[in-house]
């Protein structure tokens, strides 16, 4: 009984069971995924990382209800996904994707302009996320004028507005330059500790995946299935220091290792 | 350089052209009889705007413009957006409309007159040719321009089919379709007067005719600045729009 309140006190558990995709490519059909199943439990940090073309977005977008599997099928906290479901789940996308004709909080807003929140209540809310980000002061700005650290900072804050339990991020830093890509993954790790959020994250850089996850999944190239996972363990806060220690980087290898016998 | 300073040079150069206008005839540095000078000019436009007549001939070309731009505006953003959101349309009727926007359209206007005869539907109808390719072309690439992740981006968040039109497809648009009202305004109008100007009995384009065939320089340069005005405020107001609804572009 207290377990079952557990549960669902902490929702956001994603459950992938048998999923495959295929596709019809310009020389016959593809097949992106092979048999992917996977759990990951409320709360957790879940990093994804594999090979370019693994098809670990798709499987991402699937997870979004953005895309139907060919085979198999995805739950969340038990329920299938059969559409994007703003209340569950939030996506952030590889460019930061933010409407360039609407200011930061109008952007921040919109999920909850699409749900015909009142304007108060919207302004508030979008005001409270922006200062969770970082970007308080901000709010009339319009995303030409934002940096590329700053444009991902506002879609962190879009994908939190509803304050769905899971939220799902596709390469959100791919597009940064090293620097700021740092400081994202740091900024990113201290949100997370106050939202608590089940936070499934695509990327393809190991140093990345190590720094932030809970526990890695690492996918094979073509037709992508889960090659390997493995609990990261290190303990939180993590900080810079941390990549240099041993134990980094012997779970980094580990991770290369795989991905080098797999292609 | 500052914007005050920007508009005070335009001003000037202006101020300079006009003035030279002017002066040239006036001290006979040109023929007063080809160039008249810019004060007979506007002695002349005021007679012609005080004139009974001109009212009607001025109705007479507006509402032959409008009209025209009445129709032509939601048959080419339809037939536009058909070209953009069916491959099938596209590819069947794409190289069609880019072979019939490269013709001049001209040299269809003997044609219509024998068709439509003279009178307002010939004006209206040479109108909407000028006008409704270039119409097609810009709502199709209007509708091109949306972006495919700003549209994922709102499927994501639970965004209705009518959500999508107001809040993503139409601002996406929108800078594209002031801008391909714009130009498509500049053919119609030019249009408008030309087939005046070929064939008719009313309209400015037809004033404008037939002053030139009777020498009437200033009443023609009066005529001309005239319709340059009408044109230019126009323009001008749409693109006060654009600014206005694209404060968010770079």
């Amino acid at each position: 009984m207290a377990d079952v309140i557990a549960l669902r006190e902490r929702a956001g558990a994603i459950e992938v069971r048998g999923v495959e995709h295929v596709y019809a490519g310009a020389a016959g059909e593809v097949q992106a995924l092979a048999g992917v199943s996977l759990a990951v439990e409320p709360g957790r940090f879940t990093v994804i990382v594999g090979p370019s073309g693994c098809g670990k977005s798709s499987l991402l977008m699937m997870m979004a209800g953005l895309r139907r599997p060919t085979r198999g099928s995805i739950l969340c906290d038990g329920q299938p996904v059969s559409g994007p479901d703003p209340d569950r789940i939030g996506v952030m996308f590889q460019d930061a994707s933010l409407f360039p004709w609407l200011t930061a909080a109008d952007n921040v807003e919109f999920p909850l302009a699409i749900r015909h929140m009142p304007k108060e209540e919207r302004r508030r809310r979008a005001a409270e996320m922006l200062r969770l980000v970082g970007l308080e002061g901000f709010e009339a700005r319009y995303p030409h004028e934002l940096s590329g650290g700053m444009k991902q900072r506002v879609s962190i804050a879009r994908g939190l507005a509803q304050d769905p339990p899971v939220l799902l991020m596709d390469e959100p830093f791919a597009a940064l330059d090293e620097q700021t890509r740092m400081t994202m993954g740091a900024e990113l790790l201290r949100i997370w500790s106050q939202t608590r959020k089940t936070v499934v994250f695509v990327t393809h850089s190991l140093t990345e995946a190590v720094y932030l996850a809970d526990e890695v999944l690492v996918m094979s190239p073509r037709p992508g299935r889960i090659l390997d996972r493995i609990e990261v363990g290190l303990p939180r806060p993590r900080t810079y220091e941390m990549m240099a220690t041993d134990a980094f980087g012997r779970l980094r290898d580990r991770i290369w290792r795989q991905i080098q016998t797999a292609a | 350089m500052t914007r005050i300073g920007l508009i005070l040079a335009r001003l000037s150069l202006i101020a300079m052209l006009l003035a030279a206008w002017e002066a040239l005839p006036l001290y006979g540095l040109v023929n007063a009889r080809l160039l008249p000078a810019l004060g007979d000019v506007l002695t002349a436009l005021g007679g012609i705007v005080a004139r009974p007549e001109f009212a009607s001939d001025l109705a007479t070309t507006l509402s032959e413009i409008l009209v025209a731009f009445a129709i032509s505006v939601p048959a080419g953003a339809a037939l536009g957006m058909l070209v953009a959101e069916s491959d099938y349309a596209a590819e069947v009727l794409k190289p069609i409309f880019l072979f019939v926007l490269s013709i001049p359209k001209s040299i269809f206007l003997p044609l219509m007159i024998l068709a439509i005869g003279i009178g307002f539907w010939q004006k209206v109808a040479y109108g909407m040719v000028s006008t409704i390719f270039i119409l097609i072309m810009g709502a199709a690439s209007a509708v091109e321009s949306v972006r495919a992740d700003h549209l994922l981006v709102a499927r994501a968040y639970g965004a209705s089919r009518t959500q999508m039109v107001a809040r993503v497809y139409l601002p996406s648009m929108l800078p594209v379709l002031l801008e391909t009202l714009r130009i498509a305004m500049i053919f119609n109008f030019t249009g408008v007067i030309l087939a005046e100007m070929y064939a008719s009995r009313t309209g400015l384009g037809h004033l404008i005719a037939s002053w030139g065939e009777n020498f009437m320089m200033p009443q023609l340069l009066a005529g001309v600045l005239l319709v340059a005005a009408m044109a230019i405020l126009f323009n001008e107001a749409i693109r006060w729009l654009e600014t206005r609804c694209s404060a968010w572009r770079t």
